[in-house]
């Protein structure tokens, strides 16, 4: 039987049209790198330390000493949201690092082997796609006390089926392409040809993937910390910022609230939508 | 006045590449007008322009005038009732065309309801009485039946009965019978051929199959790049081109006519190997196949009998070739032997070693890979498309010899030198190198191991014949140079009677018949033989281009 063989026309018609998204794509990215290259470089860029008390001034407004005021310790709120970056960026990254790292694993093992062991793991999956992440980030910190450690492995196991399950569906379907047959016969080991060829084939796609995963931890986290039970105060946090600020959102200072929320807000919208870009870019259907 | 006129017309996309340039050709009624070419050449989108079935954003010049009024430039619902009452089309892959959610029965009425504004049960009655007319067996029963219960031959008869609901005065196949078997292509033809001269129409028929163009069409028009390179009687245009490029694709077309002298078709054949090792029938053969079968338990399923006590053997440099369609076995024959499945019963010999089990362990894997090597139908697909194409044979190359890095890079260039390619394929990736090249790289990473057997699973099925012909060429050439065994699996028999001394034929997972290719082919004993001989496409003049060119 002949494969049919795609003319030029129907390639053409095919082809996906030039979207408009480079700029909203841009302005994403422009604000990931700023929020990224201030929690690098946050001690030269800070105009204050972040925990510098300033009494004159306190739950000030807007100025040319605060340029986004401060807070009811007098702290100044810029230099607390760039020191605040690091947390809320560092803690889902290494989510997303953790996560990959064993949903990859984990999927490639499902989807290579098959079998029982794929049986195995969907059920374990399962289960946790049934529990909310947050619980099981809360029950970590019941488990090991407050910090940023234990939500950060327990977020990990949480988001790896996600993971897993899209690695898994892509491993399927790869193994079945004749150039996993072909390095079959040329004599390599299923174990090789599985690490080495296959794994790095749907990386890009899982990779772009778990970007996006990225700004769900990111909100996930900053709650965590707006209930007291991820980053400890006196270090500065995104979502510990909030919950400092809600005395005085009584008193009519909505300031010190809405600066950490807006960030918030902004960098899980900026993730997002270079997530859906990467994806698309990097195109590939995404199997269920 | 012509049914269909294309004059000049040129289709440009907005990033100025010009895919159609100047196409001028006119179809009558009753008349069939093959499309020929290569893919690429612009054969299909000639066809589409027809009904406005144009890229987003394309330009389109010149005129095209069908049954009397332009389309270029008509207006959306004038394109529609073109559509609608003076021309439909059937596409290659009929599966694609079809809802599989809803009945042929739905299918079917649609546009007679919506179009011809018929009543429910008319509608109906008239279904099956098209459905009767592409011969299908049950029409009633068919039209409350989903598509996925119709094999590809039998959908693609109700893709035709679907295109003629509307009485089209012009009926365009874009290659409808690529993706079928040779047994189900005549039998389409067959239905097309009768359709067409009950109803009068006209045919716009688009094929890469020269002989199947041959045998069907009133006139030809061959394509290339986007221009007609040259147009005439069917005739005429087969067994004397005129233009270069015809010349070269007539000479590049397999043909199934048993050679009759120099007809400069035959460049390579059996003559082409040593025949003195297949003499010594008491010699071990290179390759022994002895009573293998294959079934598959699926759930819920009877199970398949996908290869029944097959028996093969080829001798060392010979090449046999396994003949038969879809479904009858040849692949998992194949797999078996190169250690990818399972033989249920039987022994499989290669070179005096027993191969029969898939190798487990790294020497086992190793030394299997060693006395067999495949290449694979698709080269889209077969070559891993992140790796380039010297790192893919550098990798087979490694695993198997102990090579320094700059050695085994000289070797890469050595081997894709023997299989016509060069070291800035080396570095090149699948997607960029054409499917010719990529079906090179892939023969050049077989060879790289060296082995007893080469097995070669339709590896030139899905390529252009121009570039078929290369590939065949530079198969030739490695068998002479080295040797080689091959074991050519094949639905061609054209191609076949081009490579191998040898064949056999299987059906349903049994092997129905055996022997000489030129004795097999010229006085075939088993019935479904004759079939597969008498299915393959051919003009009803007598081939032999060489004389008809001195004659001219």
């Amino acid at each position: 039987m002949t494969t049919p063989t795609p003319t030029l026309a129907v390639e053409v018609m095919r082809a996906p049209r030039l979207r408009p998204a480079g700029i909203t794509f841009g302005i994403a990215l422009g604000i990931v790198s700023v929020m990224t290259l201030a929690a690098i470089f946050a001690p030269f860029i800070a105009p204050y330390p972040p925990d510098q008390l300033d009494f004159a001034a306190v739950n000030a407004g807007p100025s040319a000493a605060h340029w986004l005021g401060t807070d009811a310790l007098g702290r100044d709120l810029l230099s607390r949201l760039i020191y605040g970056a690091r947390t809320a960026l560092l803690g889902p990254l290494l989510v997303v690092i953790g996560s990959t790292i064993i949903g990859m694993l984990l999927g490639l093992l499902a989807g290579w082997r098959g079998g029982w062991i794929d049986s195995v793991l969907g059920r374990v999956f399962d289960v946790l796609f049934a529990f909310p992440s947050l619980l099981l980030a809360i029950m970590a910190v019941a488990l090991f006390g407050k910090g940023l450690i234990a939500p950060v492995i327990a977020m990990s196991i949480a988001y790896a089926p996600f993971v897993a399950r899209l690695t898994r569906a892509l491993v399927k379907a790869e193994r079945t392409r004749p150039y996993v047959s072909a390095y079959r016969v040329q004599g390599f080991s299923g174990p090789w040809i599985a690490l080495r060829r296959v794994l790095p084939n749907v990386t890009p796609i899982v990779g772009a993937q778990s970007t996006l995963n990225f700004g769900y931890v990111l909100a996930e986290l900053a709650g965590l910390s707006f209930l007291g039970l991820g980053v400890q105060p006196p270090t500065p946090d995104w979502g510990a910022m909030i919950n400092e600020a809600q005395p005085g959102i009584v008193g009519g200072f909505f300031l010190p609230a809405i600066v950490p929320a807006v960030a918030v807000v902004l960098v899980v919208v900026a993730v997002n939508i270079i997530g859906e870009e990467l994806s698309e870019r990097i195109g590939g259907e995404i199997p269920a | 006045m012509s049914l269909l006129d294309i004059s000049e017309l040129t289709l440009d996309l907005p990033n100025g590449t010009r895919l159609l340039d100047g196409i001028s050709l006119s179809v009558d009624a009753g008349e069939t007008v093959g499309l020929v070419g290569e893919s690429g050449s612009g054969k299909s989108l000639t066809a589409r322009s027809v009904l406005g079935l144009t890229p987003d954003g394309a330009r389109l010049g010149g005129r095209v005038e069908l049954d009397g009024r332009e389309v270029i430039g008509a207006s959306a619902a004038g394109i529609l009732d073109l559509r609608r009452h003076a021309a439909s089309m059937i596409f290659q892959d009929p599966r694609a065309g079809i809802n599989p959610m809803r009945t042929l029965g739905d299918h079917m009425t649609e546009t007679l309801r919506l179009c011809e504004g018929r009543s429910k049960a008319d509608a109906t009655a008239r279904a099956a009485e098209l459905l009767a007319s592409v011969q299908l067996p049950r029409p009633e029963e068919h039209l409350k039946q989903y598509p996925h219960e119709f094999s590809g031959g039998m959908l693609q008869r109700v893709m035709i009965a679907g295109a003629l609901t509307s009485s089209p005065k012009l009926l365009i196949c874009d290659e409808p019978t690529t993706a079928l078997d040779v047994t189900t292509q005549a039998e389409i033809i067959r239905v097309l051929i009768e359709q067409r001269s009950s109803r009068g129409m006209g045919m716009l028929f688009i094929t890469h199959d020269l002989n199947l163009a041959a045998s069907i069409c009133d006139r030809v028009v061959v394509m290339s790049a986007g221009r007609v390179e040259e147009t005439g009687d069917a005739r005429r245009v087969f067994s004397a081109p005129q233009g270069e490029y015809t010349k070269r694709l007539v000479a590049a077309t397999p043909t199934i006519a048993a050679a009759t002298g120099a007809t400069g078709v035959d460049v390579i054949d059996v003559r082409a190997v040593p025949s003195i090792e297949t003499e010594r029938s008491d010699a071990e053969p290179m390759l022994a196949a002895n009573g293998i079968s294959k079934t598959y338990h699926l759930r819920g399923k009877t199970e398949v009998n996908a290869v029944v006590d097959a028996s093969i053997s080829i001798a060392r440099g010979g090449a046999l070739a396994v003949v038969g369609e879809s479904g009858s076995g040849k692949s998992t024959l194949a797999r078996m032997i190169v250690g990818l499945e399972q033989a249920d019963a039987g022994d499989i010999r290669i070179a005096g070693r027993e191969r029969t089990e898939i190798p487990r362990g790294r020497a086992a894997r190793l030394a299997h890979a060693r006395s067999v090597q495949m290449v694979f139908q698709d080269p889209y697909l077969s070559l891993d498309p992140r790796m380039t194409a010297g790192r893919s044979i550098e990798d087979a190359l490694r695993l198997h010899t102990k090579l320094s890095t700059s050695d085994a890079r000289a070797r890469v260039l050595a081997l894709l030198e023997q299989v016509g390619l060069g070291e800035k394929h080396a570095q090149a990736r699948p997607r960029t190198l054409s499917g010719g090249q990529r079906q090179r790289v892939a023969i050049a990473r077989a060879l790289a191991i060296d082995p007893d057997v080469l097995v070669m699973d339709e590896a030139t099925s899905a390529l252009d014949v121009s570039v078929q012909a290369q590939v065949l060429d530079v198969l030739a050439e490695i068998r002479r140079e080295r040797g080689l065994t091959v074991l050519f699996i094949s639905h061609d028999l054209a191609v076949v009677r081009r490579v191998c001394e040898e064949t056999v034929v299987m059906r349903r997972g049994r092997i129905v018949e055996r022997g000489r290719t030129a004795a097999l082919l010229a006085a075939p004993e088993h019935p479904y033989t004759q079939l597969l001989i008498d299915s393959v496409p051919r003009p009803d003049w007598a081939v032999d281009p060489v004389a008809d060119q001195k004659s001219a």
